[in-house]
């Protein structure tokens, strides 16, 4: 019986420890295999250059440039608004009420849609309804917002990345103590004083993981930018807000399903893959090191 | 002489949970009243009623009056953050917030709307508290820094920058060693000359140190108010005696 159990015993930790194993294999293959292929064709020249039109030579400047642009869009976007509803359903909507069940029943839908109905769905409202609202009203109907464009692009996995920022935030703010709200509300403090004095300072790192996630999330998304802003190729830098863009997780979409001779291309491929893990890594760093300079500050204090 | 706070006929629930039952009691200008009673007896629901700190809890029902200056506290209108600001309130357990010393007494002038220089008023708010000495060159330090005894007396002095007419103590020394609990009761006798004073306690000796006149409750019921040293000497009645000579409770 004791001998029974003790194979059991040591049979599971060998199961778990070997799942554990399985995920470090995983990653090691993927990026070992993006940076051995992907190394030897980066240069500087590859990162700083726009690519020739048939995207098998020069560089990938224009993709990096469009893809930070995109998702400092993005972020500018989704956080004050995440923010602000997680703020409405933690501080201010009375517990247990019809309208907060309905709008996380809401969120939790939305993060459940595949992110191609999110390209879709950014096409129908932005790029269409709105866009073309406002050529209407404001540009005489001359075709200006109503297009593809990178401020459509981002909204749209603004509404995809919602979702991730308003749980964090909550998270956030759940994680301040009720203490420190009741010595406020007892120093005569108002509710939105209470909020924006005791539990935003509080919570601003919470907040930061949340557009951390988010980033990660909206750097690496194709489909939502298919047809709301994404380029296959264009000459020129975005410089205005409807100018379309080239991105690049859907330069890596491009260049694997358009090109007519593969193996030409895949030397490039693989550096831009390479590219895009790396940009996503410093997007993420940037914001990580925001984080914890706020913590910081919010300790010595 | 009309009572600077009185409760009439008061009672509370938190949901279907009876916390007060029926409670008229006046409280006086200028005095310091004491209120005992074992666990669950009401005492801090008594307190939190009186600035309507029990407003943030859902479920929470009021019947009966609770009146201030001749207001009803729980009447139409009424802006309980202003309320608070007029009765101040300490609680158990010290809860200095994050930020230095300095930034702790200026939330409440700040939360008032008051601008400029407050430099005056801390001094003299941290001296009535008994921390002036011990704070005075160390202002802007986290307010975390300080010890337990220390942090309760900063949120006495972060009550007091209020200026309120009447401080409301939720045993405020239930988590002090002996020194700065005679630190705090010492200011509190200095005190009582221009604030009124409410100390729930759960030390019965304090109550009978410091306060001016005691209220002890039982079960949600207030079961005998009167002068101290009457309701330690000779109570009106025999639940009241049990509970001061330490036979239940």
């Amino acid at each position: 019986m004791s001998r029974w159990i003790r194979i059991v015993g040591a049979a599971f930790t060998g199961l778990t420890g070997a799942a554990c194993l399985a995920i470090l294999t995983m990653v090691a293959v993927i990026l070992g295999d993006i940076a051995l292929h992907g190394w030897p064709h980066l240069s500087w020249e590859f990162v700083s250059t726009a690519p020739s039109a048939n995207l098998a030579e020069g560089g990938i400047f224009p993709a990096i440039f469009g893809t930070v642009a995109l998702v400092l869009l993005m972020t500018v976007a989704v956080v004050p608004l995440g923010v602000a509803a997680a703020v409405y359903l933690h501080e201010y909507a009375p517990p247990g009420s019809r309208f907060v069940h309905v709008v996380r029943l809401a969120l939790q839908n939305l993060a459940g849609v595949p992110s191609i109905v999110f390209g879709l769905f950014g096409l129908g409202l932005f790029v269409r309804f709105t866009g073309g609202g406002v050529d209407r009203l404001f540009f005489g109907g001359a075709l200006t917002f109503g297009q593809p464009c990178i401020l459509w692009a981002a909204l749209t996995l603004a509404v995809l990345t919602l979702p991730t920022v308003v749980v964090a935030t909550e998270e956030a703010l759940r994680a301040v103590p009720r203490s420190y709200r009741e010595a406020a509300y007892a120093l005569g403090a108002t509710r939105w004083q209470v909020v924006w004095h005791v539990v935003l300072p509080q919570s601003v790192g919470g907040m930061l993981t949340g557009a951390i996630l988010a980033v990660s999330r909206g750097a690496g998304e194709v489909a939502p930018i298919l047809f709301t802003g994404a380029a296959y190729y264009l000459p020129h830098l975005p410089s205005r807000l409807n100018d379309q863009f080239m991105e690049l997780g859907y330069h890596v979409y491009v260049l694997t399903t358009q090109s007519p001779d593969v193996e030409a291309t895949k030397p490039v491929l693989y550096s831009t893959v390479f590219v895009l893990l790396g940009v996503t890594f410093l997007l993420n760093l940037a914001a990580v090191l925001v984080r914890s300079g706020i913590r910081r500050r919010l300790r010595q204090t | 002489m009309t009572p600077l706070l009185e409760l009439r006929d008061f009672s509370a629930w938190y949901g279907d949970r009876p916390a007060l039952r029926g409670v008229s009691l006046e409280i006086r200008a200028g005095e310091i009243l004491g209120v005992i009673g074992p666990a669950r007896a009401g005492k801090t629901t008594f307190l939190r009623s009186l600035n309507r700190m029990n407003d943030l809890e859902p479920g929470f029902r009021t019947a009966g009056k609770v009146v201030y200056r001749g207001v009803d506290v729980y009447g139409e209108g009424v802006d309980g953050a202003a309320l608070r600001r007029r009765l101040g309130m300490v609680f158990a357990v010290p809860v200095p917030l994050p930020g230095t010393i300095y930034q702790n007494l200026a939330l409440g002038p700040r939360f008032g709307g008051r601008r400029g220089d407050l430099d005056a008023r801390m001094e003299e708010s941290l001296k009535a508290a008994y921390l002036w000495e011990e704070v005075r060159d160390r202002l802007h330090q986290p307010a975390f820094t300080l010890s337990g005894g220390q942090q309760q007396r900063l949120c006495l002095a972060r009550t007091l920058m209020l200026e309120p007419e009447v401080l409301l103590l939720d045993e405020p020394c239930s988590g002090l060693d002996p020194l700065s609990t005679a630190r705090i009761e010492e200011a509190l006798q200095q005190l009582k000359d221009r604030t009124t004073i409410v100390l729930v306690t759960n030390n019965v000796m304090q109550a009978s140190r410091v306060a001016v006149r005691t209220a002890f409750f039982l079960d949600g019921r207030l079961v005998e108010c009167g002068p101290t040293e009457q309701i330690f000497v000779r109570p009106k009645e025999t639940v009241t005696h049990d509970y001061i000579s330490g036979r239940f409770g």
